[in-house]
């Protein structure tokens, strides 16, 4: 697929650790109609795996389970490609450092 | 606004916009959205400071899953559904090749004749010209009304008092078309085609020049400058399309030479000579200079066209009305020469339509024909399929697949089908078009010039649209039924079997209105072709045209250059006769005097046509083209200029205006060439037809061409069959006279007579090979039904072979239905055929519209036909073990 710069903010923001679909929202500043369907179309192409989060923690805070988001093995390759071609934000990588785990 | 709040309506947001998510998907779409959602709220929940942007935070959000939603409906609905059905389609349709061959062929036949007619009917009626807003350009002709003939060159006099007198058009122009020497060193001498037109003709057309200019006002005075525009095809042809032309001066006859100021752009078609002289497209443009005294006065003759371009608001009805109304004005003014005489407005694109315009309706009534035949022929055999396939659409619907789904992907199929068939079609009409182009008699423009562009492709996707689903609907609604195939294991599946047979009776009475309309116009050109034309047709026999040049100006000069060319015709070896005629019959440019001719003795009653043919003859004339003397004698080496005048007369002039008494020796008085003539009858030969096979012969007076020296000769050479002479030679002997005389035409007399029947033959080609197409259509229905049928009786027949039935009486079985399928649908096709041929009537020549004969020889054949189509099931029927039978 086309990696735009778009789908590699994208790809960043869950290689930096940001799993969840309005994390990403808020990582890389993009509107939600360009994040899910880069998300949907990762997913589609097997570069990302999504899965539903513990239903534990969901009833721990009183709400659904939320739907997240992983990079594949080939997705990291990806990834790694397109880095070379795009430059990253730093702001991404330097809000990781202060992520809570999504799952533990 | 309270955060609870803010969520329920965030979360009704997500309920709604979850509507546009395919309904597979819904469900976790809706629960990952609504989690975010709830997520989200906690999480705003969680922080001190709120503010109208936060606040508003969670709409924002959930309002974002739209074009999420949408996305995830567009991505399913391309590649979940649509591409799903179109590949298992294929994928399902290249399991069967002979099946998919079949269905392939038929589409293609349907669907290619379709889009052939459609786009002729294009391009003819809707596409556009190089005249801008064409509806608005009109021609305006002569017609006779006592006589009938229509679109009749006008006569000066009559276009100058339309220009002068008519409020309705804009502008009004002439056109004086004639021909031009042209002799270019190096080159044979060659005549161009060229017209005079007055000035405001380039406006009526809107036609801008390609390279150049047009001609400026003050060209059209007399004593301008001589200038002139070239056509596309000329500059194209003869001057290697090289735009530094512009400004040039060109030598095109003795006179002084021209410069060129412009080149019209391609496409200008106009047919400005009149329909029945086969000659070629304006090839140069020149201004007019104003009008002469004389051509006021010329109200009989003359070969002008006229083009006019309406007033806006004003319709082709009431310019007709007004040139009506203008045409009673001049009947009472010069009523010696108008009397009979009215004007007609044809607009510009009837008139380029030509002989197609009437033919049209026929041949988009028969492309429906065939296509609604090949949609039958598909539905039945989709039909046919689907009886197999109903395994495959019993699981699928056991799976939950809804009837929507199912009548969905057996449409998709059909259109895979009808898309693959209208490729294979599109190349067809392509190809057809050639041969339609090739065909096309010589009044009709425009047709061979078929673009494929993207106003084609578009006609071609329509066509093949409709086509899928007029074939594809009927068998998926039917196929699809939930019941069917329940239906079917309890042996009532009869209603499939019976829109089967229904649809092979609408067939065979299609194919039977074809194949009727198409026999009618096989028997009229048949009959037509059989027509004596009073001469012997044959490719013995060749002609030359000939105009003598201007350096022959004299009627002695031009008798001895004449006789000089006749002799070295004469002389070469293989001619076993050799003459010349002004008017030659089938000619291409006929120069036909007709006058009033008097008879000493024999006093006209009132309202008589005492008008004949004048025609002078040359040499061995009537020996050459093989027309027989009935009484007297021929012309011969006595009849000079010197002599008395003598005629010989044509047995329809003698029976007409002599009423069977003995014309020879009695006097007849008439005008040829502006000369009086006071001359002796001394012989009478066999009739001529003179503009086709099925116009009757008019009556004619022939006098010796010593006595008249006319300019223009067509020369006429017979050669003994085993010795044949080529054109080339013959043009020799001319140019060996005079290196730079034009010739006008050479040809062989039996293609002159030939291309009269252009028309008649392309009404048979055409609608015969609809006609053709068709029928096999409706043979392989009715074979495809028969194999169906006998394969469900095959136990039957087992157990009939059982009991002593032979395979006689097995076979007799068989074709008893599918004859008596094809009777149903002969009767069925007559009673529509019956009164339908009465619109084929102006195409008929010699035959009824009801002809019996080709009525009952088509009944006669589609039965044979149908019984042969039957004959394969049969055959395989018996093939089929007892022990198998009876399993």
């Amino acid at each position: 697929m086309k990696l735009t710069y778009p789908t590699t903010l994208v790809l960043h923001a869950l290689a930096s650790g940001f799993r969840h679909g309005f994390e990403i929202l808020d990582v890389t500043g993009l509107p939600s109609g360009t994040v899910y369907p880069i998300l949907r179309r990762l997913e589609r192409e097997a570069l990302v795996s999504a899965d539903w989060e513990d239903a534990a923690i969901a009833h721990d805070e009183q709400r659904p389970p939320r739907r997240y988001y992983e990079l594949t093995p080939s997705g990291q390759r990806i990834l790694g490609s397109a880095l070379l071609r795009y430059r990253m934000p730093r702001s991404i990588a330097s809000r990781a450092r202060r992520l809570r785990p999504a799952r533990s | 606004m309270t955060s609870r709040l803010q969520l329920r309506l965030a979360l009704w947001v997500i309920r709604t916009v979850a509507l546009v998510v395919p309904a597979a998907r819904r469900g976790a779409w809706r629960r990952e959205w609504d989690a975010e959602l709830q997520h989200h709220a906690l999480y705003l929940g969680r922080r001190r400071q709120r503010s109208w942007s936060t606040d508003m935070d969670l709409i924002r959000r959930a309002l974002g899953a739209l074009p999420d939603a949408a996305w995830i409906r567009r991505q399913f609905t391309l590649d979940a559904e649509v591409v799903h059905d179109v590949v298992y389609g294929t994928r399902a349709l290249l399991k069967s090749p002979a099946f998919t061959t079949v269905t392939l062929l038929v589409f293609a036949a349907g669907i290619g004749a379709a889009i052939a007619i459609v786009s002729v009917a294009d391009t003819l009626f809707f596409r556009p010209l190089a005249v801008q807003q064409p509806e608005r350009v009109m021609t305006i002709w002569q017609r006779n009304h006592e006589s009938g003939a229509e679109r009749l060159d006008v006569a000066p006099g009559n276009a100058l008092d339309w220009l002068a007198r008519t409020r309705s058009f804009e502008a009004l122009a002439i056109a004086d078309p004639f021909t031009f020497n042209l002799n270019f060193a190096g080159r044979e001498p060659d005549y161009l085609t060229a017209a005079r037109v007055s000035e405001p003709f380039f406006g009526v057309l809107r036609i801008p020049a390609l390279h150049g200019r047009l001609f400026l006002k003050e060209e059209y005075r007399r004593g301008a400058p001589r200038v002139v525009i070239l056509s596309h095809a000329l500059w194209t042809s003869r001057f290697g399309a090289d735009p530094s032309l512009v400004g040039t001066a060109l030598r095109l006859d003795a006179g002084d030479p021209f410069t060129v100021v412009g080149i019209m752009p391609p496409g200008v078609e106009l047919r400005l000579f009149d329909d029945r002289a086969r000659r070629a497209e304006v090839q140069i443009w020149m201004p007019k200079p104003g009008f002469d005294e004389a051509e006021f006065k010329l109200r009989v003759y003359g070969a002008w066209n006229v083009v006019g371009r309406l007033r806006p608001g004003v319709s082709a009805a009431r310019a007709q009305a007004e040139l009506d109304l203008i045409s009673g004005q001049l009947a009472s003014e010069y009523p010696a020469t108008n009397g009979r005489m009215s004007a007609q407005v044809i607009p510009l694109r009837t008139h380029l339509a030509g002989g197609l315009r009437d033919l049209l309706p026929f041949l988009l009534g028969a492309a429906v024909i065939l296509l609604a035949v090949a949609c039958a022929n598909v539905a039945s055999l989709l039909l046919a399929r689907g009886t197999a396939r109903e395994r495959e659409f019993a699981v699928r619907q056991a799976l939950g697949a809804s009837r929507l789904r199912l009548v969905r992907q057996m449409l998709v199929e059909s259109l895979v089908l009808a898309a693959a068939g209208g490729a294979i079609g599109l190349l067809a009409a392509r190809w057809m078009l050639d041969v339609v182009g090739r065909l096309r008699p010589a009044d009709i423009a425009l047709v061979d010039r078929m673009p494929m562009d993207v106003r084609s492709a578009a006609l071609a996707c329509g066509v093949t649209a409709v086509a899928a689903v007029l074939a594809g609907l009927m068998p998926a609604l039917q196929l699809s039924r939930p019941s069917s195939v329940m239906a079917l294991r309890e042996g009532r599946g009869g209603s499939r079997r019976a829109i089967g047979r229904a649809l092979v009776v609408l067939e065979i009475a299609a194919a039977l209105v074809l194949v009727v309309g198409a026999g009618l116009l096989v028997r009229s050109f048949m009959l037509v072709e059989r027509v004596d034309p009073g001469f012997a047709r044959d490719y013995h026999v060749s002609v030359l045209q000939v105009f003598a040049s201007n350096r022959i100006d004299t009627p002695p000069k031009r008798i001895v250059f004449f006789e000089q060319a006749l002799e070295r015709m004469r002389a070469l070896p293989g001619v076993i006769a050799a003459g010349a005629v002004t008017a030659m019959p089938f000619g291409e440019a006929r120069v036909i005097a007709r006058g009033m001719i008097e008879i000493p003795g024999h006093p006209t009653a009132p309202g008589e046509d005492a008008f004949a043919y004048t025609t002078a003859v040359s040499g061995d004339y009537f020996k050459a083209m093989g027309v027989p003397l009935l009484g007297g004698r021929l012309f011969d080496a006595t009849d000079t200029s010197a002599s008395r005048q003598v005629v010989v007369l044509s047995r329809r002039a003698a029976r007409q205006f002599w009423k069977g008494a003995d014309p020879v020796g009695s006097r007849v008085r008439f005008q040829f060439s502006g000369t009086r003539f006071d001359a002796e009858v001394v012989g009478v030969v066999g009739d001529l037809r003179h503009e086709a096979l099925d116009a009757p012969a008019a009556a004619e007076v022939f006098l010796p061409y010593a006595q008249s020296g006319f300019r223009a000769l067509t020369f006429v050479v017979r050669t003994a069959p085993d010795a044949p002479i080529d054109l080339a030679t013959l043009k020799e002997q001319i140019w060996t006279l005079d290196p730079l005389q034009t010739i006008f035409s050479a040809a062989h007399l039996e293609d002159l007579v030939s291309k009269t029947l252009s028309q008649r033959r392309f009404n048979v080609v055409v609608l015969g090979g609809f006609a053709i197409v068709t029928l096999v259509l409706a043979a392989g229905g009715v074979y495809g039904v028969i194999s169906v049928s006998t394969s469900q009786r095959v136990r039957e027949f087992g157990i009939r072979s059982a009991l002593g039935a032979t395979d006689g009486e097995i076979i007799r079985l068989v074709l008893a239905e599918g004859v008596k399928l094809c009777l149903v649908g002969i009767i069925a096709g007559v009673s529509v055929a019956l009164p339908a041929a009465h619109l084929l009537e102006a195409l008929l020549f010699g035959v009824t519209a009801t002809d019996p004969i080709t009525f009952f020889a088509v009944s006669a054949g589609l039965v044979v036909v149908g019984a042969a189509a039957c004959y394969m099931p049969a055959r395989r029927a018996l093939k089929v073990g007892l022990a198998e039978a009876l399993r």
